[in-house]
Formats: C-alpha cells, structure tokens, sequence
C-alpha cells in the first residue's frame, strides 16, 4: 500500500491507496494535482533520511508527503 | 460509606495497568506526539540521534551547503550556524496555517535540504547574541522594505 501525507492541524492526514488499482492510482493523482495546484509542496524519501521535493506524481512512491506553503514568520 | 466493594489486589492491579495502558495510548496518540512521531520517521539517522540526544537536529542547505540547526519550536526556531560552530542569525519561516511542532520541523528540513533559497527568500531573520563570544547585538536584520 502506498501512502499521502498531508500536513494538517490535526498533525496529519494519512490517504492509503493500492498503486496497483488503476482507480485509486487515477484518485491518487488527482489529490497529489489538488493540493501542489494550492500551494502545497510535496516530498518523498529517496534514502534513509535523504527527502526530494517532486513536482509531478510518482506513481512508485511508498510516501508523499505535503506541506502547506511556506511564510515568513 | 463505603459504596463499591474493596477489589482483590490481583484484580486492583490489573485495573491499574490498564488504566496506564490506556493513558499512555492517550499522550501517544495526541497531534503533537503523532507530528513528532511523523519528523523522526522522515530524519536521517543521524539526524535522529541528534534530535534525540539534544533536542535539535543540523541539516546543510542544499544551494549555499550552509548548516542550519533546527530547534524544538514552530517560530524562530531555525539557526543559521558558522564554521565555528557559532549561531550567526535566526531565521523565521514556517509553513502556512497552524501546523503542531513535529510538522513545522519537519517542513523546515525538506524546505532547507531540497530548495533553500526560495525557503530563505519568505524567511524573516533576526540577529543571534551568542553571550559565548559576547559579539553581536540582538536585532531584527529584515532588509528595509521599500517605502511606497
């Protein structure tokens, strides 16, 4: 089962889904178009610890993970 | 007086580890312990030790290879750390909305390691007093804005 992370007040929501499911891949994609289309950054691990900022859906990815856009504090 | 029966010992006991069970269940399971949780699941192993170790955790800017120390905290939590090992300036930048501190930390990181100068460009930054090598004054050092 692969898995989206998206940061939230609550911590995090977790959204899992079958790569293998043509559907839930196409749902998958969809959410990972919604929320980097407001602002979100989306990540994945590419070694222990190593992160990679992507711009388009990795369908391989075990893990995305999403933050909000950054501000200055 | 008394309305409830004394319970055997054997059974008080297992009441009482149940009741700790459930309670720490409850501290694991509140959002900042899942955010933090969520950080130590995405640091690098020494990173991890650090954090564990003393709270905070280096990562090395991927466009200046600076290093910067990340703190327990969502504001003003971001040092950016000299060859000396010395604080040089404070840096303010968190993502958007109210995030717990495991998340803030954890944005802080992949936005450092994966595109630091856009990270630095909405940062507000401020002046560190290091009292070890008493250099410096406390101050904020945002670039003056243009006035319109």
């Amino acid at each position: 089962m692969a898995m989206q992370i998206v940061m939230d007040h609550n911590g995090d929501t977790r959204h899992h889904f079958d790569p293998n499911d043509a559907d839930a891949l196409a749902k998958a994609e969809r959410r990972f178009k919604e929320l980097t289309g407001q602002g979100f950054t989306a990540a994945v691990r590419i070694a222990s610890g190593e992160v990679a900022k992507i711009s388009s859906f990795n369908p391989t990815a075990e893990e995305t993970l999403f933050f909000p856009r950054l501000i200055g504090g | 007086m008394f309305l409830f029966p004394r319970l055997p010992a054997t059974r008080r006991l297992r009441c009482e580890a149940l009741r700790e069970l459930y309670r720490s269940y409850r501290s694991e399971n509140t959002c900042e312990a899942r955010g933090l949780r969520l950080l130590r699941e995405w640091l690098s192993p020494c990173q991890r030790e650090q954090f564990n170790a003393q709270g905070h955790f280096d990562v090395i800017g991927c466009d200046s290879g600076k290093k910067y120390r990340i703190h327990c905290g969502t504001a003003m939590n971001v040092h950016e750390i000299d060859e000396a090992g010395r604080v040089r300036l404070g840096l303010c930048f968190a993502p958007k909305g109210s995030l717990v501190t495991g998340d803030v930390m954890l944005a802080q990181k992949i936005a450092l390691e994966t595109f630091e100068r856009r990270a630095l460009a909405v940062a507000n930054r401020c002046l560190i007093v290091d009292l070890r090598s008493n250099a410096g004054r406390a101050g904020r050092a945002n670039t003056p804005r243009p006035s319109t």
